[in-house]
């Protein structure tokens, strides 16, 4: 200890002395330039490897996770969905609402299995997997009660099935939406991550102080002495220009990439994904306030929101898609004009079931016509879908181009800074001795 | 999340709507349209206010005769349901051999229904002139007093809590109620089953019933009585506790129930109506009355409750 503070004041003076004398200078600068040269190709290093676990983490992890919690949220309403109407229907259930019931089920437990590997394991999205894991078979189960009590003609198939769909609505898709939410949340904070901007910042500023350093050392070296120019140290500036340059076209691009797959990715996958959830849902509305025979009920209110929801400007549904894609645009346009048709149909079975004919209603509902306006609708939602998955998928993989390069290059440059400018100070240096 | 909102304004409703009718048993700390609405409240009884003091089974003498199918008295309640086309007709769907759904057809069916039926056919000529709706147990007496259904015939007992906020008919059906438990079980009547949970439908009075019971079991309240049956296979309650007609029919889908004691109580099944109309509730009367003298009401009752032993002599219509 006493030898520290005794030696500190000597070390402190003796750097300080430096300064007075042409060597010291020499030797004073020649620290600071190895010393922001080494500092930039570190910042290099974190920054570029930092960016690069960012964007892999979004474009591996978290966008896929969204597309995740929203299929086995789909997969839940179109399977509620279906057994409501296959419920009826009548008699046997139909095979193809059975097949299309199995096929939900088997989305929703692979969407959740590979859910469950991209998320922490701590967290309201874990709890939230877990619930659904566990939930998803005992509704699973209920269904299956249900359909083996129905073949037999047992009435008890129907209290079997409205428990299912009880534990569907009411536990399943709340827990589906809060996967949904709390995967659209890190998204959002995958974006942040993907920039790295707090070390690419540091990044910048240290290279914009090596270049000034070396330019001054430069005009310093010149006025002192008759060589204008000292070929080591020239070559130290351009590396470093080099390695600036590169690093900021790589930045510029990499941030662009990430603003273009945040608002003409992301944005708008969520959003027709929650078209794609309150179609489902409406739908949904509609056998079930059937199922119950109860006339219009808080189901029917339930559809009356949603379609307001749907068609509203602006909303999920009715948006400018057409600015981002034309082809998109028109996908979106053919997905609304379906759901108003749809709507259309919707008021018809209303019509018949208010005014006594049940039968009727049943029919039109659950019949080929109007099951045809309404698969309309979401085939269009999907390749909606697909086209701005693709979009953001390519732009992540485009914003993670240069990042190695980065990471690898810009210490090794920064590296060679160091060595040149080291050689070019380390030659006037040896003249003094 | 959202029907779940519009549920709870909807039940919010419903129960401020009831606060001045003293039928419905609304006061009960359960939810029927919730999930696991699973009330293990220790039951109601006793602290109500007693009715006043009534014959639930006397209900208004039938006006002569009854006139012709399509030609009812101009201004009656019956010449209104005529010129709208049908009568609608509040009841379940998941009462085996009263009122449940034919997973065959898909159609309604059952003892309640053919009741309906016969309402219409006096009115109309035609019996298939009904429209079913499926309402709640505790939305029985509301949906009469409200006019949203014309008749309700869904195990419904006439009771003078209820006389105080619909017409009833004369009686229909007389049961009592008894308690369903597994085959394996070694009680003998409901007595033997304090402590355990027994289910049965929000609304019923058998739920209500059960917190009479001395043996103090423990009442939990499901949304319908299908419900109690999915819970009782599920091992979530020992019992199922409601009339035994309705009990005959649980016990028929599953072969590992059995129904057991005497009757604790009366359950005289008759049709709930608006109190507004007591002409139609003349008119009701006036159709069971013929139906019980012609042999109707006895091929009915050979149709669905053939089962269980000939038909016994129709209850016999008492009057104001």
């Amino acid at each position: 200890m006493s030898t520290a503070l005794a030696t500190r004041p000597g070390v402190l003076r003796r750097v300080g002395g430096l300064r007075h004398h042409s060597p010291g200078r020499l030797q004073l600068l020649i620290a600071l330039l190895v010393g922001l040269g080494l500092i930039s190709g570190l910042l290099a290093g974190v920054a570029g490897s930092s960016a690069r676990a960012g964007t892999n983490d979004l474009g591996d992890r978290a966008q896929p996770l969204l597309i995740e919690a929203e299929t086995i949220y789909s997969a839940l309403a179109d399977a509620d969905t279906t057994a409501a109407q296959a419920f009826l229907a009548g008699g046997l259930e139909p095979a193809a609402l059975t097949r299309r019931y199995d096929d939900d089920l088997a989305r929703a437990t692979t969407a959740l299995t590979s859910a469950a590997r991209r998320t922490p394991e701590d967290g309201r999205a874990a709890t939230a997997v877990r619930t659904l894991s566990a939930g998803v078979s005992e509704y699973s189960a209920l269904v299956a009660t249900a359909r083996a009590n129905n073949r037999q003609g047992l009435p008890i198939g129907s209290s079997y099935l409205s428990e299912a769909s009880r534990l569907n609505r009411d536990t399943l898709q709340p827990q589906a939406r809060e996967l949904f939410e709390g995967a659209q949340q890190e998204v959002e904070d995958g974006y942040g991550k993907a920039g790295a901007l707090g070390w690419m910042t540091l990044l910048v500023l240290s290279l914009a102080g090596l270049v000034i350093a070396l330019a001054l050392t430069q005009r310093y070296l010149s006025r002192r002495t008759r060589r204008t120019f000292n070929l080591p140290l020239l070559g130290a500036t351009a590396v470093t220009l080099v390695l600036t340059i590169g690093t900021l076209t790589i930045l510029i691009s990499q941030q662009t990439r990430l603003d273009r797959a945040a608002n003409q990715g992301s944005g708008p996958v969520a959003s027709i994904a929650e078209s794609r959830l309150l179609a489902l849902q409406a739908r949904g509305d509609e056998a079930l306030t059937l199922a119950a025979r109860a006339g219009s009920g808080p189901y029917e209110q339930d559809f009356d929101a949603v379609a307001e929801q749907l068609r509203r400007p602006g909303g999920p549904m009715v948006n400018g898609y057409g600015r981002l894609d034309p082809a998109l645009g028109r996908t979106m346009t053919r997905a609304a004009e379906g759901f108003e048709r749809y709507v259309t149909a919707h008021s018809d079975v209303r019509a018949l079931d208010d005014s006594g004919d049940y039968e009727g209603a049943v029919k039109l509902a659950v019949g080929a016509e109007t099951t045809k306006t309404f698969e309309e609708v979401r085939t269009e939602l999907d390749r909606a879908l697909e086209n701005r998955k693709e979009f953001f998928t390519q732009e992540i993989s485009a914003a993670g181009d240069g990042l190695g390069l980065l990471t690898v290059g810009g210490p090794l440059l920064a590296l060679a800074a160091c060595v040149l400018a080291f050689i070019g100070l380390r030659t006037r240096l040896e003249e003094y001795r | 999340m959202r029907v779940r909102a519009a549920l709870v304004v909807t039940v919010l409703a419903a129960t401020t709507a009831l606060a001045g009718c003293s039928g419905d048993t609304s006061p009960l700390p359960v939810t029927p349209d919730r999930p696991r609405a699973i009330a293990t409240t220790p039951a109601p009884g006793g602290d109500k206010p007693a009715p006043p003091a009534c014959n639930p089974r006397a209900s208004l003498r039938p006006a002569g005769s009854l006139p012709p199918p399509g030609e009812m008295p101009a201004g009656s309640y019956m010449a209104t349901i005529l010129q709208r086309g049908r009568l609608v007709l509040g009841t379940s769907q998941d009462t085996l051999l009263f009122s449940s759904r034919n997973p065959f057809s898909g159609e309604i069916e059952g003892f309640d229904v053919d009741m309906g039926r016969q309402i219409a056919e006096a009115i109309f000529g035609d019996p298939d002139k009904i429209q079913i709706k499926v309402i709640g147990y505790d939305k029985r007496v509301s949906s009469a007093a409200d006019g949203s259904v014309d008749i309700v015939a869904d195990t419904m007992t006439a009771n003078c809590e209820r006389w105080a906020d619909v017409n009833f008919s004369s009686v229909y059906y007389e049961a009592g109620q008894k308690v369903l438990v597994a085959k394996a079980s070694k009680a003998k009547s409901i007595n033997d089953l304090g402590g355990k949970r027994i289910c049965s439908a929000a609304g019923s009075t058998s739920f209500e019933n059960i917190g009479k019971v001395k043996a103090k079991p423990v009442a939990v309240a499901k949304p319908a009585f299908g419900d109690c049956l999915v819970a009782f296979q599920r091992n979530e309650v020992e019992g199922i506790s409601t009339d035994d007609t309705i009990l005959a029919g649980m016990a028929a889908q599953d072969p590992y129930a059995k129904v057991i004691g005497p009757r604790f109580t009366e359950e005289p099944y008759a049709i709930a109506m608006d109190k507004k109309h007591p002409e139609f509730a003349r008119f009701v009367n006036a159709v069971l009355e013929r139906n019980r003298a012609n042999g109707t009401w006895k091929r009915t009752y050979d149709k669905w409750l053939g089962d269980f032993g000939p038909a016994p002599t129709p209850p016999k219509a008492q009057y104001r």
